[in-house]
């Protein structure tokens, strides 16, 4: 990978890790105040739950480079 | 008769309320992927100002304006490095150009 593609990467890879950081939050603050009685167990549940997806989301786009695609024509 | 439905009022608008939230987070692509996310993230920043700009006008009174920060991390990540490596390949033609400074420095007060 050029460098300007893994810096673009990189900036994608933060912007969506602060927006599902910040998603996670907000939807634990409001299952928190809804659901469970104002503890904050699901608050940090959320945000672990947005930490999760930013990293595999990551994860998944550096290494969208080296998986191969394979086109499989079906039996007829 | 109604102190038996409220309760079950009562979960039904919890859960409205928290399956709206979550419907309101996955349309606006907030729990897409990386390209999804940072569209959002662009189109969050792009509406901050008119909304900051409105509350003002409502309540009456002016923010203090953001101070401009002249420091970029984005562009100094990597300028140590690039700095160090830098000096470290002219320093052979630096080291000589000085060498030669002193040599015709020297051979000018010995005449």
């Amino acid at each position: 990978m050029s460098e300007k593609e893994i810096g673009r990467k990189w900036d994608r890879c933060l912007a969506d890790c602060a927006i599902k950081v910040g998603t996670g939050l907000g939807l634990g603050i409001v299952f928190s105040v809804v659901f469970f009685k104002r503890r904050t167990s699901p608050i940090a549940f959320g945000t672990g739950l947005g930490l999760g997806m930013a990293y595999s989301n990551c994860q998944n786009d550096f290494k969208s480079h080296y998986v191969l695609h394979s086109n499989v024509a079906k039996e007829q | 008769m109604a102190a038996k439905i409220l309760p079950v009022v009562k979960f039904a608008t919890k859960v409205t309320i928290a399956g709206g939230a979550l419907y309101v987070a996955y349309d606006s692509g907030l729990l897409g992927g990386s390209k999804e996310g940072s569209v959002a993230l662009g189109r969050a920043k792009a509406a901050i100002p008119p909304a900051v700009e409105e509350w003002m006008k409502y309540f009456g009174f002016e923010l203090p304006a953001t101070p401009k920060i002249e420091f970029s991390p984005l562009n100094a990540w990597n300028s140590g490095v690039q700095k160090s490596i830098h000096a470290l390949s002219v320093a052979p033609s630096t080291v000589s150009d000085y060498t030669k400074q002193g040599m015709q420095y020297a051979k000018n007060h010995l005449k």
